[in-house]
């Protein structure tokens, strides 16, 4: 009864609460937007006049290609490699039981813990002590320093809840070790791996400091928008600003729809076969 | 009634064959010396208390752990180094381990998948099992998640049949399921045992289980088989203490020898035990609940074994009751009948007694 009639006035004040939050949270991203679409070459609130040319603009121009282009071959690099080894690092990480593991999971996180403008120092110096001149392939590197560790968790997640046994069951009635992995074991683990490839290509589709030093004269679009607001300011800021959130969001949805796809045709495999 | 005996099971060479099945890890023996003949068609139990090695002993016999000494024949032949998925033999795991990501009849048909057999003919299999088990046809399609545990038992029971295996295994498959469950799936177990005709090894902790459903048992204990048996012999001449506890409750005495008699070392009673031991000088005379009897009056004069104290509890087991007895420092548990029940009330002074005959005594 209590709780009835001091639910009321919380409510309206956590309603309220969470709309501040959600309007300071989501209104720059709603300006930046908004500026994408403005007229004008400087960046002015409110906006005069609505235009779409820099759009125009950023989809004829070479140079947005090209950073579109690193920032894509960089990620989707960066998500195949990160994917491979954070699967076998996760089985490590989770599921066998060998001598060094405990170390080996304390050593894992390391990277999580140095700020990433450190990190991006570091492997400069290491890269230039090496004689190794930095290209978007030096940035592949050293995004995989820092993204690893975390695919590698994301995935640990999905394989602590494997119940070893269900290998031990699918060998024991007649599977090769191939016929396992295919069946059994890449099948249940399939969404940790699947959410640890997309949380590894949409960190290294949205990392700044690590490519700003590792890149060299290429230049991924994270990079570029710093550039272009610390000095000559183009509308097409705002405009592939808003390009790479679009860009994220529609990477997010397909992968729901992927995931909603391999679900229905699951079932769809059990009604018909099995 | 001895319905073990008659089967047309005892064939001369044993199905499976150990003989002196070690298993180390490290300097830890989890398994010792262990010989073992299991026939051909039989329903064979290892029991033994948790650590006593039982898993580790039916892991080597499945393929998924190798022995580290010793010899596992299949009809004769060496398998200890055949690796599960190549044996012809297949296990119900105690996690059941159903496939989570697959369909109850995609689980029963994952051997015949794996086999390469037509979607049809798995299919038709699948129903076949799925009918002998009596699960509804339509759980085919059903999540293996939805079902209930007793249909999940059913599930990997169906799935490790449509495997064919030569000899099926259990690794204590029920011991997560309550008890009135348990009691019905233990009985259907060895219904389908009659019906396939197949070798099952079971495991459990339950020598109670084991005696519902077993041909012969085998009694482990720290790595060691202490006795092979039916469940007849294992309960009228368990081998020492250890068996005869194992069983259930047990009075247990410790004695030495007086003579031709024996010394209950607890309160200086003389008793009379089952006939001495060459050599006998100390051990445990055990006494099971129901061969106690309430001594009153002259009708007892003649129990040569009587016991003095007071009833302290009474408890209700159904169809039975059971007392406890404090005879000085010691406790004693008296089953009866219930329509054989003590008369009359708690704190009664008693005389408790039994039969020298039907007391067992062992020097360990």
């Amino acid at each position: 009864m209590s709780a009835m009639s001091t639910s009321r006035p919380m409510k309206w004040l956590l309603a309220v609460w969470i709309g501040t939050v959600l309007v300071f949270l989501y209104l720059p991203m709603a300006a930046i937007a908004l500026a994408s679409f403005s007229r004008q070459r400087y960046f002015r609130f409110p906006i005069p006049r609505f235009d779409t040319r820099w759009y125009e603009d950023a989809f004829t121009s070479l140079s947005v290609r090209d950073l579109l282009w690193t920032s894509l071959t960089v990620a989707a690099i960066v998500t195949v490699i990160s994917v491979v080894l954070a699967f076998l690092g996760a089985l490590a990480f989770a599921r066998y039981d060998w001598k060094g593991r405990s170390v080996y999971q304390k050593l894992l996180l390391l990277p999580i813990f140095f700020p990433q403008a450190v990190l991006g120092l570091a492997l400069l110096l290491w890269y230039s002590a090496l004689g190794i001149p930095t290209s978007w392939m030096t940035a592949v590197f050293a995004h995989l320093v820092w993204i690893l560790p975390i695919a590698t968790l994301v995935i640990s997640i999905q394989v602590y809840g494997f119940n070893p046994a269900w290998e031990e069951a699918a060998r024991d009635l007649g599977a090769s070790r191939w016929q396992v992995f295919r069946e059994v074991t890449l099948p249940i683990l399939w969404p940790g791996i699947f959410s640890g490839a997309l949380f590894s290509f949409l960190l290294s589709w949205g990392n700044f400091p690590l490519s700003l030093f590792t890149t060299g004269a290429d230049s991924t679009i994270p990079e570029w928008l710093y550039s272009k607001m610390v000095s000559g300011y183009t509308p097409l800021v705002p405009t592939l600003g808003t390009l790479t959130v679009v860009g994220a969001a529609l990477l997010l949805l397909g992968a729901y729809t992927v995931i909603m796809l391999v679900r229905r045709s699951r079932q769809a495999r059990a009604t018909a076969e099995g | 009634m001895d319905m073990a005996a008659p089967r047309e099971t005892q064939s001369e060479s044993p199905i499976l064959r150990l003989q002196s099945v070690d298993k180390l890890f490290g300097d830890f023996v989890a398994v010792e010396r262990v010989d073992l003949d299991i026939r051909e068609g039989e329903f064979f139990t290892i029991v033994g208390p948790s650590g006593s090695g039982k898993t580790t002993l039916i892991r080597m016999l499945v393929g998924m752990d190798k022995p580290s000494g010793g010899d596992i024949l299949l009809r004769g032949r060496r398998i200890n180094d055949v690796p599960a998925n190549k044996r012809p033999t297949c296990m119900v795991f105690q996690s059941l381990a159903l496939f989570p990501h697959k369909s109850v009849g995609q689980n029963i048909e994952f051997p015949l998948k794996i086999r390469g057999v037509p979607p049809a003919e798995r299919r038709e299999r699948a129903e076949q099992l799925l009918r002998q088990l009596h699960l509804p046809l339509d759980y085919h399609r059903k999540p293996v998640g939805q079902c209930s545990g007793g249909e999940q038992q059913r599930v990997a029971l169906a799935r490790a049949l449509a495997f064919d295996p030569e000899i099926l295994f259990f690794d204590e498959p029920l011991s997560a399921i309550d008890y009135r469950l348990r009691k019905a799936l233990e009985k259907e177990l060895k219904d389908i045992h009659r019906e396939t005709g197949k070798t099952f090894v079971y495991i459990t902790h339950s020598l109670e289980e084991a005696m519902v459903m077993s041909d012969r048992i085998a009694i482990m204990r720290g790595g060691r088989i202490v006795q092979v048996g039916t469940p007849d012999e294992i309960y009228n001449r368990p081998r020492n203490r250890f068996v005869s506890e194992f069983m259930g409750e047990v009075n247990v005495i410790e004695v030495e020898r007086a003579g031709e008699r024996l010394r209950d070392t607890a309160t200086g009673t003389e008793l009379v035990g089952p006939h001495l031991p060459e050599g006998f000088r100390h051990g445990f005379l055990v006494v099971r609940p129901e061969t106690f009897r309430f001594l009153d009056g002259a009708g007892g004069a003649a129990t040569p074994n009587r016991l003095e104290g007071t009833l302290y509890n009474e408890y209700s087991l159904g169809s039975r009751l059971q007392y406890q007895v404090r005879v000085g420092a010691s406790v004693f548990l008296v089953e009866k009948l219930r329509e054989q029940r003590y008369l009359g009330q708690l704190d009664d002074r008693v005389t408790i007694g039994w039969d020298p005959a039907e007391a067992m005594l062992f020097e360990e």
